[in-house]
């Protein structure tokens, strides 16, 4: 009886945690070990940035703006990037045609649609792996399958299927399982209540995710979406397998078609090939194009921060 | 509802300006080169007439040490022609032979003549080629600026560090055995660091240095035969991108490496160049030392020509430029030396 009186309550036990107890080396120490982390990771960014910067400002100083609006050229005193950021937002512009209406299709079977067996588990498990499959491997696919598979259906245009269209196909394919994995996650953040209140209104299933569902995870796709795209826009190595040309190119007198399927290059690929050409001229220009492609990337990323922030629903 | 349409014409927005601006691709790649096209075809003193009537396609691929002189080249010949199409790119020799036999390409750039395994593919496809050397490439064997040791290597030194027997040694004094053994000039070396930064097997220029140092085709010793070697030392920093090697060059004072002619050119301020004896004295490399074929070190550079393709006009067109005077300046531009007789080339290429 005693020793129950005698023990402190509750209550007197967690003021004296907060209030009395000194920090020990632990409370420091693990605050002060994260904020250096970041800081590294801080620093790691800030010295890439500069160091681009510096860089690229000899060729900006230099050629003025004609560094951007100049053709594709192994000649450092002409050479430019317009056909590489053309050819980027064009390979973008496939692969949204193409991935964005099948991710989000799929994405919304598996979730709202599929039963949850074993099966439907086992393509969401390797659909996540996909997700995490290096993006040379899919240049091997898009070499393999895509580049043939534009060939035999007469697209293959001047440069045998190596071709705008083959690039985007194979970008698609390598998006594909993240704007599912990203579209499923923004359907599963919206609250089962709202489907339920649907059905028991009488809503049919079409009735509920047209009406309620979509509409409530439409900025969470759409935030996904764009970052998605970001990620094929800065993919440099399975372009370089399905042939965007690092020299210089012209489309001569083709028409809109022939240009749809002739050759292309893009961005990341300019800065590879740049990279390799001798001169400090060329190590310039190809700063530059990284100024440019993080230019291009942060406005996309702008954009879907936007996106979400003006369509975001609380519950 | 206001919100859900919002939301939709963002969209249909983004994919608007999206699909435009691939549009814009088509016109604008073709119309920049026309602005700068007019003061190129008259200093040609081309007819305007054939110019304007070329159309067509040249598709190019090959060598990336070619690379650059078939893309100015064809920054000009599309300064002239802007009918044409064309693309060139420089997976490298190998890859383009690949291609050109198998008749993807019309004109296949190669840092060293078409293996024989090539040539017989080409035949089996049923192609025929035109061969034109169109330049040389001089190999420059480079140490840092700040090497006080050498100025001159043999090729005897050569391979005393570089070639297969020398795996492991990480200070050039660790070769001096086998330098007497050889009988190597410079040898004793310095208890210095031995750092090697070099390009990979993939690269034409690795084939090259090989075949110049190892097989004896600049003029030294053929240590395959004598040595039994096969190849350089595999335990070297590889990389496929010459700057990086002239990175690792710079890096360490006694420091070796090779690259073509055009990166030492271009980076002469952080690395020198050795001279090279393969046996007729110290010869460092120069453009008159290239062109005259005394530096050892220097290769030929070739494009290789379809001969179904060389009968379409625009593709003929193209190589009469890449051979003729206002062609060739190219090569000056990029750093390559010209070859001391074109001669045979226009010949091989007249008689197609």
């Amino acid at each position: 009886m005693a020793t129950r009186a005698a023990a402190p309550s509750t209550t007197d036990l967690v003021r004296q945690s907060i209030q009395g107890r000194r920090l020990g080396f632990g409370d420091i120490a693990f605050p002060a070990a994260l904020l250096l982390a970041l800081l590294l990771a801080l620093l790691f960014l800030a010295t890439l940035l500069i160091d681009v910067f510096v860089r690229a400002w000899d060729a900006f100083a230099g050629r003025g703006f004609s560094v951007v609006t100049s053709p594709l050229s192994l000649n450092a005193g002409t050479a430019g990037l317009w056909q590489s950021i053309m050819g980027s937002l064009a390979l973008t512009a496939v692969v949204a045609a193409l991935a964005f209406p099948i991710g989000v299709g799929a994405a919304i079977y598996l979730e709202e649609y599929a039963p949850d067996n074993r099966f439907t588990r086992f393509i969401s498990t390797n659909i996540r792996n996909l997700a995490g499959v290096p993006s040379i491997v899919y240049g091997i696919l898009g070499l393999t399958i895509f580049v043939r598979f534009v060939r035999a259906v007469g697209a293959g245009g001047g440069v045998y299927g190596k071709n705008l269209l083959a690039g985007g196909l194979t970008l698609a394919a390598l998006v594909l399982p993240i704007v599912i994995i990203t579209t499923a996650e923004a359907l599963r953040a919206v609250p089962s209540a709202i489907r339920e209140a649907g059905f028991g209104v009488g809503a049919t299933r079409w009735e509920v995710i047209r009406y309620h569902v979509i509409p409530y995870a439409a900025p969470g796709i759409l935030t996904g979406t764009v970052l998605t795209l970001a990620r094929a826009f800065g993919e440099t190595a399975p372009l370089l397998l399905v042939g965007a040309a690092t020299g210089f190119f012209s489309m001569g007198s083709a028409g809109f078609i022939d240009r749809a399927v002739g050759p292309y290059t893009a961005l990341p690929v300019t800065i590879f090939s740049w990279a390799r050409q001798p001169g400090a001229d060329f190590r310039s220009l190809t700063a530059a194009a990284i100024v440019v492609l993080l230019v291009l990337l942060l406005t996309a990323n702008a954009a879907a921060i936007i996106l979400r922030n003006r369509y975001e629903r609380k519950w | 509802m206001s919100r859900k349409l919002g939301l939709i014409a963002l969209l249909l927005a983004l994919a608007l300006i999206a699909a435009a601006c691939g549009d814009d691709d088509a016109t604008t790649t073709s119309a920049a080169p026309t602005t700068t096209a007019a003061p190129t075809t008259t200093a040609a003193g081309q007819s305007t007439t054939t110019a304007a009537a070329l159309t067509g396609s040249i598709d190019i691929s090959g060598s990336s040490t070619v690379e650059p002189i078939s893309a100015g080249v064809a920054e000009m010949f599309n300064a002239m022609y802007p009918g044409v199409a064309i693309k060139v790119e420089g997976p490298g020799t190998g890859d383009g032979a690949q291609l050109f036999c198998s008749g993807q390409i019309d004109i296949g750039d190669a840092s060293r003549a078409y293996k024989d395994s090539e040539k017989e593919l080409c035949a089996e496809n049923g192609i025929e080629f035109i061969e034109l050397v169109v330049a040389i490439d001089g190999l420059s064997v480079l140490t840092s600026t700040q090497n006080d040791a050498f100025a001159c290597l043999a090729t005897s030194d050569l391979y005393a560090v570089l070639g297969p027997e020398s795996i492991g040694f990480g200070s050039w004094a660790d070769a001096n055995a086998l330098a007497a053994e050889i009988g190597a000039p410079n040898a004793p070396y310095p208890d210095a660091d031995l750092v090697i930064t070099a390009p990979g097997e993939e690269s034409g220029t690795f084939d090259t240095f090989v075949e110049f140092l190892i097989d004896g085709v600049a003029g030294g010793e053929d240590y395959a035969e004598t040595r039994g070697a096969e190849s350089v030392r595999p335990d070297y920093v590889a990389s496929p991108n010459d700057n990086v090697i002239i990175e690792g060059v710079a890096g360490s004072q006694y420091s070796l490496g090779w690259v073509g002619y055009a990166f030492y050119l271009a980076n002469q301020d952080r690395v020198k160049a050795l001279a090279i004896d393969a046996g007729e004295g110290c010869v460092a490399p120069s453009a008159e030392t290239i062109a005259n074929g005394s530096y050892p070190f220097s290769r030929p550079l070739y494009i290789y020509v379809n001969k179904a393709s060389a009968a379409r006009p625009e593709v003929a067109a193209y190589v009469d430029l890449y051979l003729s005077e206002q062609g060739l300046s190219v090569i000056d531009q990029t750093g390559y030396v010209r070859l001391a007789d074109y001669a045979p080339t226009l010949e091989a290429w007249q008689n197609r």
